[in-house]
């Protein structure tokens, strides 16, 4: 039959087609692969060169800092531009821009002294000028950016020469050096005809900082290349590069592939899976830090029954830290007993959490007129069982945290059940109009150990941060004291006393702080471990990548 | 003809003004907008800064009002700027004063969807075709249930399923493939022919996995398209007049069976432009579908409203064009036989 | 039933459906753990005698989750695609047995929908209301009628001018009659085919949903999120990426071979030879 025939041509043609196809994509023109390992277990001396590849799941939406306001934008950026300060290896504030910084006698001013002969990428000089058009721009009324009401505090700024940049607060401002410390010096020979919400300058950033924008390829990668002009000196490693890969399971397969070479890890692919796989170890080394943010369960202070301290501290009781952490996070977190890093100054040495005790919790509910008068295994209370909802938002850690306390709760006789939330949804429908029993969350703070806009009676308006509605005139007096005093050491007792009348209270039930883990493949040197307090990225720009560990095509060009 | 193309796109507008209303009154379901994303939690941003930008957008304007707006503004073809990325344009791009040109976000993710979308579809009629067509001839032997097996499974394996394990036998078993991304790091600086080799060697998976799940239903339209056809009398009368087996398959039975098939294609505009937000989430591809759901999670109105909006015109022009050449190809309609 | 049997494939499908909804059925008496019992020390075993398809990333059984979630993925299936064909159903009969300008806008309806792309509109509701399972069987459900409204107004326009209506119709039966008694039931079978078919294609919308962190949420568990969970793990804990999609795999290839051969038997021309 005639038809036959025609229908073997046709495949035998597909066929042809296919094996071309696939022999043209077969030849290996990309890095070398498991096919030729070298050894990375070799020591070398520093040297420069290379190309540090990651991977961000999101993507900035433009390289201006202050306006863009998300991590994947802060992050680039951070590389890009420079500020006033910075931190330290061991989180103690230094200078960055500039060499030195002096406070008035009333502790009002700030006096900031510029090192010489800084320079813009781009040649031109930077200057006090420059300090203060940024400062203008982050308090302009009119510039987008939601962190302008730290800036907003200084009365008066200025310039008394090119090297010096002094400002004026209407009261001692403790938190004022950690401000300057997170603000991007923008050009202002660049940016002072431009607006600067939507100026092409945030896709095309000029900076000062040991990189300078190479390439963006949208929805792909930011490529960045050293700035021969830096102010800091320069880097090892000459390029550095961004792919952006929105799922974590495709960017734990090209970290597997070799092509990328560092990626942050949860705990189940730090613990379980890399020691399971010697092939990745043999490659990846591992590294863990101690973040600065820590997972909470809040309770809605002003919902009954949480406005009792008994009920509160009974929850306290009967949830196991402990097991959280080593349930959620495989033991990679430490427990904490006040909202600051531990092993910091401002984190109490002497607080410790709330230990796992069933039996003080019922003991403590049974006080607050909680018994299981009908027998269902349910407590209740004037006919009314113990019954509430814990929100959380969509997150596995926090999920699986939540899962693990509603069981203790079930264990003391209180029925909790879990609802989770997309995030718009949490805030607008729950968070701000305090809809809301109890909550599990997490909070990410600053080096500054002010929590005011958290904890102060007056932050409690909707969309304000205390949406807890925590209200102790004691501790709004020693978070304001906290803020006017300048001297380390008198405010680290201020902020001490904060952290106990805290754990008293039990507003919120800390949970645990989590470590941040990450993997970077072995060809990369330099890197700090164990890690110090600033973390292992403090000092980026030491690592460096021996040629014979560079990848083939990234030739200097 | 002419008054029925007029009637169809007199038809258009009150079709997008419908589609239009429905897409914006089901953002405004929700609460939140793109000042709630989840860096806005900071303790560092101020309420105060969030209402502003809230009164920027005329987000705190009711819905009505915003709608209206919005409505205003593309009269004059303007889709306007993504509230998240906010320099952006949403549909094509700008040029501002110093000559630097921003291109719309539209206009970025919609040729690499059209690319991977066309593609797949290209692969799907490759292989379909043949599939459907062999399928028909051996009715109900074992060649027809093998065939219906394997493409029913093809449309049966959750997509990103398939995806992670062929990105990982193909590029970290083995390194034939690349595993994710639309270009390697050093795409330019390969000379033109491997620009477009590499492209396309990023495009494998993708193509593949938006394909397989369209296999089954082509194949089996083909299929019973073929059958239906195969029954009539004419091919009966054709063949009893002694003509070729394979002009008898192909000049007559196919072409006719195929004639459905074109109104599918039209149907099927909305997926072409839609792309494939799982594939393009998994192989890091920035095409529309990542972009809209970028937007939805954002409550990135304008740019929600922009995608929508041009889907519907595409599609509705789509099933224009897809009605007109059914019309030319039939016989029977283009000479007023059928209505 | 003849039909099924002559069909083989058909047949096999039949028999995949069959089975896994007398699991999902008999989940609370076979499901050798609770679901929901997490065991921080069993954190990802893999499948041995204690856990026949091993343990998640929180130490639960993931055969009782499967068990379970056979009933969740399901249940998802049947009630969307039961609001679509109950929406189908009304609407098509309207447009195809009163026509004029009822059908005009029915018809003119379905082409709004039909123009915006599905999976967008499902994500985009889904997303702005809570991922809850009734959001999604309610969305799925009213982003699918479109197809049985075409059906059914497609039968019923053919109906509708046949001997048996006609003669009901002299004989005085009413509308509602004419519909409910007369031409609805002889719209049957393509209504249930659809409705297959509708099935399988909800239940992997879920699994997309999930994929997207808007499918069925935690605890509760479902074959799409036991697959969305597993994914980061996939070159490890094997099992938690195959069992979910084997299952997904079997349950909507079993439902397409029994709604396809339905229609196979259905279609009077092409089971001639």
């Amino acid at each position: 039959m005639n038809y036959r025939c025609n229908q073997t041509a046709l495949y035998k043609r597909t066929a042809l087609i296919l094996c071309v196809v696939l022999t043209a994509s077969c030849s290996d023109t990309s890095v070398p692969q498991a096919n030729n390992q070298p050894n990375y277990s070799q020591n070398y001396p520093t040297s420069e060169g290379g190309t540090l590849i990651d991977a961000m799941t999101g993507e900035p939406s433009g390289l201006i800092a202050m306006i863009a306001g998300e991590s994947a934008a802060s992050a680039i950026a951070g590389n890009i531009f420079n500020s006033l300060l910075k931190y330290d290896r061991n989180l103690e504030l230094t200078g960055e821009l500039a060499k030195s910084w002096d406070i008035s006698a009333d502790k009002r001013t700030i006096s900031f002294h510029l090192k010489p002969d800084l320079k813009w990428a781009d040649g031109h000089a930077l200057t006090s000028a420059d300090v203060l058009f940024t400062w203008q721009k982050v308090t302009d009324e009119k510039t987008r950016t939601p962190y302008g009401s730290d800036f907003k505090l200084v009365t008066k700024a200025e310039t008394p020469d090119a090297q010096t940049f002094r400002v004026s607060y209407e009261q001692p401002y403790a938190p004022a050096l950690d401000t300057w410390a997170g603000l991007h010096i923008l050009p202002k020979h660049l940016l002072q005809d431009q607006d600067i919400n939507t100026t092409a300058f945030a896709r095309k950033p000029v900076g000062s900082h040991y990189y300078q924008l190479d390439n963006w390829k949208n929805g792909q990668y930011l490529k960045l290349t050293r700035n021969p002009n830096a102010t800091q000196g320069q880097a090892k490693i000459t390029h550095l590069m961004s792919r952006i890969i929105p799922d974590k399971a495709a960017q734990f397969l090209e970290l597997s592939a070799d092509n990328i070479d560092s990626m942050g890890l949860n705990p189940i692919q730090y613990a379980r899976i890399f020691p399971a796989k010697p092939e990745l170890n043999k490659n990846i080394a591992l590294y863990k830090e101690l973040g600065n943010s820590y997972t909470y369960l809040g309770f809605n202070l002003k919902r009954k029954p949480f406005d009792d301290i008994r009920v509160r501290q009974a929850i306290n009781y009967a949830i196991n830290k402990q097991e959280i952490i080593d349930g959620v996070l495989l033991g990679l977190g430490e427990p904490v007993a006040s909202p600051y890093k531990p092993g910091t100054r401002w984190s109490n040495p002497l607080l410790k959490p709330y230990p796992y005790d069933p039996n003080k919790a019922k003991a403590l509910l049974k006080a607050a007129g909680y018994a299981d008068h009908d027998g269902d295994g349910i407590l209740d209370k004037d006919g009314k069982p113990f019954r509430f909802e814990i929100l959380t938002n969509q997150n596995k850690e926090r999920e699986m945290t939540g899962v693990l306390i509603q069981r203790r709760l079930k264990e003391i006789g209180i029925d909790a059940n879990i609802r989770v939330l997309e995030w718009a949804s949490f805030l607008g429908r729950f968070i701000k109009p305090k809809e809301f029993d109890v909550v599990v969350l997490g909070w990410s703070l600053s080096l500054d150990p002010d929590q005011y806009s958290i904890w102060h009676s007056s932050q409690q308006g909707p969309g304000q941060f205390n949406f807890i509605s925590y209200n102790n005139p004691r501790a709004d007096e020693l978070l304001e004291a906290g803020r006017l005093e300048l001297d380390a050491d008198k405010r680290m007792k201020i902020y001490h006393e904060f952290s106990k009348i805290l754990l008293e209270d039990s507003p919120i039930v800390y949970l645990s702080a989590g470590y941040g883990l990450s993997a970077i493949h072995k060809r990369v040197r330099g890197i700090s471990n164990p890690a110090p307090p600033a973390g292992i990225g403090h000092n980026t720009y030491e690592w460096y990548i021996p040629k014979a560990y560079a990848r083939s095509e990234m030739s200097e060009h | 003809m002419l008054k029925y193309l007029i009637k169809r796109f007199l038809w258009m507008i009150p079709i997008l003004v419908g589609i239009s209303l429905i897409s914006f009154f089901i953002m405004h379901l929700a609460p939140g907008d793109i000042t709630s994303s989840e860096a806005s939690f900071n303790p560092k941003a101020s309420e105060e800064s969030r209402q502003k930008l809230r009164e920027l957008y005329s987000l705190d304007k009711p819905v009505i009002v915003q709608y209206s707006l919005w409505l205003k503004r593309l009269a004059t073809l303007d889709f306007g700027t993504s509230f998240a990325s906010h320099q952006r344009p949403v549909f094509w791009q700008t040029t501002d004063k110093d000559g630097n040109v921003t291109l719309g976000m539209i206009q970025e993710a919609l040729p690499i969807t059209l690319l991977i979308n066309l593609l797949s579809l290209i692969l799907i009629i490759a292989v379909a075709l043949p599939l459907g067509v062999v399928s028909a001839l051996k009715q109900n032997q074992l060649t027809d249930r093998a065939i219906t097996l394997f493409v029913f499974i093809g449309f049966a394996i959750p997509g990103f399923w398939l995806a992670l394990m062929l990105m990982y036998w193909t590029g970290v078993q083995h390194t034939w493939l690349p595993i994710s991304g639309l270009q390697s790091i050093s795409h330019d600086h390969l000379p033109w022919l491997g620009q477009v080799l590499d492209t396309l060697k990023h495009l494998v998976l993708p193509v593949f996995i938006s394909g397989i799940t369209g296999l089954a239903g082509i194949a089996l339209f083909v299929r019973n398209g073929m059958l239906e056809v195969l029954h009539q009398d004419y091919i009966t009368t054709a063949r009893s007049k002694g003509l070729n087996e394979n002009r008898v398959i192909y000049g007559h039975a196919l072409r006719n069976a195929l004639l459905p098939l074109i109104t599918i294609f039209g149907l099927s505009i909305p997926g072409l432009i839609g792309g494939s937000v799982i594939a393009e989430s998994i192989f890091a591809i920035p095409g529309m579908g990542k972009l809209f759901y970028d937007a939805v999670l954002m409550r990135d109105f304008p740019v929600i409203m922009g995608i929508l909006t041009i889907g519907a015109i595409l599609t509705l022009i789509g099933n224009l064009l897809a009605d007109i050449s059914y019309a030319w190809a039939d016989p029977r309609v283009r000479r007023g036989v059928v209505q | 039933m003849k039909h099924i049997s002559s069909n083989p494939l058909a047949l096999i499908g039949f028999i995949i459906i069959a089975s896994i909804l007398l699991l999902a059925l008999s989940a609370p008496l076979i499901a050798p753990y609770d679901p929901n019992a997490i065991d921080v020390k069993a954190i990802l075993l893999a499948p041995s005698a204690t856990n026949l398809m091993g343990t998640d990333g929180l130490g639960r059984d993931v055969f009782s989750r499967m068990l379970y979630g056979a009933r969740i993925s399901l249940m998802v299936g049947f009630v969307a695609v039961g609001i679509a064909t109950a929406i189908g159903i009304v609407l098509g009969a309207i447009a195809g047995f009163y026509r004029g300008w009822v059908d005009t806008v029915i018809m003119r309806l379905v082409d709004v929908m039909l123009s915006i792309p599905t999976f967008f509109l499902i994500l985009a509701v889904i997303a702005f209301l809570t991922p809850s399972i009734w959001n999604i069987m309610i969305v799925i459900g009213l982003t699918s009628w479109m197809g049985v409204t075409r059906l059914v107004r497609a039968e019923f326009l053919s109906l509708r001018n046949r001997e048996f209506v006609l003669a009901a119709q002299t004989l005085g039966a009413k509308d509602a009659r004419l519909i409910f008694m007369h031409l609805l039931p002889n719209s049957l079978t393509p209504i249930i085919v659809s409705t297959i078919l509708g099935i399988a294609s909800a239940v992997l919308v879920e699994s997309s949903l999930s994929f997207l962190g808007l499918g069925v949420q935690a605890p509760q568990a479902s074959w799409g999120n036991i697959l969305t969970d597993g994914k980061e793990y996939i070159q490890f804990a094997w099992w938690l990426s195959l069992f979910p999609g084997l299952a997904i795999l079997l349950t909507v290839l079993g439902y397409n071979l029994l709604g396809d051969g339905l229609r196979d038997a259905y279609n009077p021309r092409s089971s001639q030879h």
